[in-house]
């Protein structure tokens, strides 16, 4: 048995990295600590925010969304707003959307709910068949990826969020940077910081990551101490992606290296300020030439999927 | 020469992973802590928090004959 390093009651968590083991109070200190050190090293709120939280029903965005609401408390100039983006992938999205509207009602969460139904015309489900009946090379995360941030910034935009807040944890940052890196998608990275898209473009909210120096295990047991126990469901696609296998990896690597994964974060973080200081901030963004909305080239990804899919018009 | 005899005693530990079906285990030795029971079962300690009814445990907490306990996976969905 293991005991408190600060108090010397029973321990719930062993940080592998220092050795240390903390109780559920002074591991919920810990949690607290970090999180608000993430706030204040990165800069990812001022005193008056309107915060909009994207959530999913998952542990990591209901921890956000426990956490920072309760934070909210003591911050008068901050507003609190969840907005979920329901992909269509039924007997998955179905059952999360539910736990989430469970917990912000007891929790007095005000939130909006958009479906790639109704903004796109079809459900995950559907692209993915429709996908693949015309031959279409793309993994299914490829067009819940691409719609659902598209949807977000949209959305949060149109509720009058001055910042939109993702549950990216750590081990999701490290995981999209090796991930890149292998894919040779190097442009992709300085999108992985703490906090994106200040100076982009007048239709992109900023967005920020609160958990980003936080192990997901630590969410989890955040999530599991405060008695947030959402319906454990995995994705039926996410064994599909190449995501699956660079998290087992840096796991096996991580449980026979403990704290190796605080190392290829800094490396994360090196990365992206050598990328930013060549090409001057984030790099300007383009306006999609059929949408309006940011992006990257001419046409943006989202209206580039929604061409291939035949959902409209070149 | 004297001949010495070992009487080693099954482990027998009940397993819930939420999501999944509970089963019961067999690990040789008496007692075994977290960390090594995981190992045994092929499952990284990064990869879930171990709890015993209500009380979540340590790599370095010990399991003994007739525990149940439930492993939360920390992964999520997708």
């Amino acid at each position: 048995m293991a005991n408190c390093v600060v108090c010397g009651r029973r321990a719930v968590y062993i940080e592998r990295s220092s050795g240390y083991a903390y109780c559920e109070r002074h591991f919920l200190k810990l949690f607290s600590r970090r999180v608000r050190k993430t706030m204040r090293r990165y800069e990812l709120f001022s005193e008056k925010e309107d915060i909009v939280i994207a959530v999913s029903g998952g542990k990591d965005s209901l921890s956000l969304l426990h956490f920072m609401s309760k934070l909210a408390k003591r911050v008068k100039g901050w507003r609190i707003r969840a907005l979920l983006i329901d992909e269509g992938i039924s007997g998955y999205r179905d059952v999360t959307k539910k736990d989430f509207i469970k917990f912000a009602e007891e929790w007095g969460i005000e939130y909006r709910i958009a479906s790639f139904k109704e903004e796109v015309g079809l459900t995950l489900d559907e692209m993915v068949k429709k996908g693949r009946s015309i031959g279409l090379p793309y993994l299914p995360c490829t067009y819940c990826g691409v719609f659902r941030r598209y949807l977000l910034n949209k959305v949060a935009r149109e509720m009058g969020a001055t910042v939109l807040a993702t549950a990216h944890n750590l081990d999701d940052v490290i995981q999209t940077y090796v991930m890149n890196v292998i894919v040779n998608n190097l442009d992709k990275l300085s999108r992985l910081g703490p906090k994106t898209g200040v100076v982009r473009h007048p239709k992109f909210v900023p967005k920020v990551k609160p958990f980003y120096e936080v192990l997901e295990k630590e969410v989890a047991l955040y999530a599991v101490l405060n008695g947030i126990y959402p319906s454990f469901i995995e994705c039926p696609y996410a064994r599909l992606g190449v995501r699956w296998t660079i998290r087992e990896m840096l796991n096996k690597l991580e449980e026979r290296h403990p704290g190796i994964k605080y190392f290829t974060l800094r490396s994360l973080l090196r990365m992206i300020s050598t990328i930013r200081g060549a090409e001057g901030a984030e790099g300007g963004p383009l306006t999609c030439k059929i949408c309006g909305e940011p992006s990257a080239h001419e046409v943006c990804r989202a209206c580039q999927l929604k061409i291939e899919l035949g959902l409209i018009k070149p | 020469m004297r001949s010495v005899y070992f009487r080693v005693k099954e482990l027998r530990i009940k397993i819930r992973v939420v999501g999944k079906e509970p089963k019961v285990v067999e690990l040789g030795g008496d007692r075994k802590k977290v960390s090594e029971m995981l190992r045994e079962l092929g499952l990284l300690s990064e990869e879930y928090i171990v709890m015993k009814g209500r009380r979540v445990l340590t790599d370095e907490d010990v399991v003994a004959d007739g525990d149940e306990v439930v492993l939360v996976p920390v992964v999520s969905g997708g």
